[in-house]
């Protein structure tokens, strides 16, 4: 996966000509972690290789107006998660401004008294209602900042924050009712 | 409550490697070769070859064109109207996802013979990707940079704008389909 600058360069100028490995080269090293991405916010496993498939198909499309080279990642890493809003939002999903969004009793949740495996929070993320789920994806796993998150959903920055910690909330309260019940 | 949300940010990027699952399956790469463009080069060589001379005075009027609107944009447009979007990269690279999903959105509709889509002109200019409402927010942006109101519009601009063009293609896709299905319902 981790390729030198010059090797970036060198696999982003090939496949601007067409060549059909380099294509290949560029699928291997990314489709993995990509399709991870496609797993976390789409939720469903066909939906993701729908959506990985279509997006590949844009970065193969669009290489040529890749300006530069060395930020092939960053790019073709927007790109899938761009398509992955876009299913999203076919779906119905809307991210409301916090002004409407009717706030909740929040209570505290003693976490210390719940362990935390990578079983249970990635079950308790699965489980998050689509649009918390989108804005903690992004904020914890794909390390976009709230203000990035905000600009890719239509939304200002402080309702991207707060659905980032009622997300966060939440995740915690799957756990705590999943453990009390067993 | 600080320490709680550390908890767990913390525990999710400590094990960040646990939580990624296996690549997509197999099968996935070989449906994604068929997608791989083909390179143009032997076919303008043979346009070139077969009618150069229509060819050289389609270049020329592009050329003229091109040439035109980058003189006038440069003589006419303030720096800062230009550089307002560059400035907030995020944004800069979510228009470049939109508007490129928009024009091919837009190429496939255009593609539609006129009497088969039904869209009278106005619709057709109502569907273009720079429109007046676009315009509008683009001039508002241009003013504002740092406002967050106005890059959410614009943003909802875009989305909007593709689930209609999506929706137009999924209900010209749903008419064509059941033309395809009528002759042999007629022999029904």
């Amino acid at each position: 996966m981790h390729q030198s600058n010059q090797d970036t360069t060198n696999l982003v100028v090939r496949c601007r000509k067409g060549d059909v490995r380099a294509f290949q080269e560029l699928y291997n090293a990314y489709a993995k972690a990509m399709y991870n991405i496609c797993l976390r916010m789409c939720n469903h496993a066909a939906d993701a290789e729908d959506v990985l498939q279509e997006a590949f198909t844009q970065v193969f499309k669009n290489i040529a107006q890749l300006k530069e080279e060395q930020t092939l990642s960053a790019w073709v890493k927007r790109i899938v998660v761009n398509h992955c809003l876009n299913h999203l939002r076919k779906k119905k999903m809307y991210f409301e401004d916090v002004e409407r969004v009717e706030v909740e009793e929040e209570q505290q949740i003693d976490e210390t008294q719940h362990a935390l495996t990578v079983a249970n929070v990635k079950s308790a993320i699965s489980e998050l209602p689509e649009g918390y789920r989108t804005v903690l994806n992004l904020y914890l796993f794909e390390e976009y900042s709230h203000r990035e998150i905000a600009t890719m959903l239509g939304i200002s920055e402080s309702t991207a924050k707060t659905q980032f910690m009622r997300a966060k909330e939440k995740v915690r309260q799957i756990i705590k009712d999943k453990q009390v019940v067993l | 409550m600080m320490q709680q949300d550390d908890r767990l940010e913390s525990f999710i990027r400590q094990n960040r490697a646990a939580f990624e699952d296996d690549g997509p399956p197999p099968g996935l790469w070989a449906a994604l070769e068929k997608e791989i463009p083909q390179q143009p080069t032997t076919n303008v060589v043979k346009m070139f070859t077969k009618h150069w001379l229509k060819v050289a005075v389609v270049v020329l009027l592009v050329l003229n064109g091109v040439l035109l609107t980058f003189f006038f944009q440069h003589k006419t447009k303030k720096e800062e109207s230009i550089n307002a979007v560059a400035l907030i990269p995020e944004l800069q690279e979510a228009q470049n996802y939109y508007t490129s999903q928009i024009e091919d959105k837009l190429q496939q509709i255009k593609a539609i013979p006129a009497d088969k889509i039904g869209l009278d002109s106005t619709a057709r200019r109502e569907l273009e990707l720079k429109n007046d409402t676009y315009k509008l927010l683009e001039k508002e942006l241009a003013n504002n940079p740092g406002n967050e109101r106005i890059r959410a519009a614009l943003i909802r601009y875009y989305q909007l704008k593709l689930e209609l063009l999506d929706r137009i293609l999924e209900e010209q896709e749903r008419f064509d389909s059941l033309e395809k299905q009528e002759p042999y319902v007629k022999t029904l």
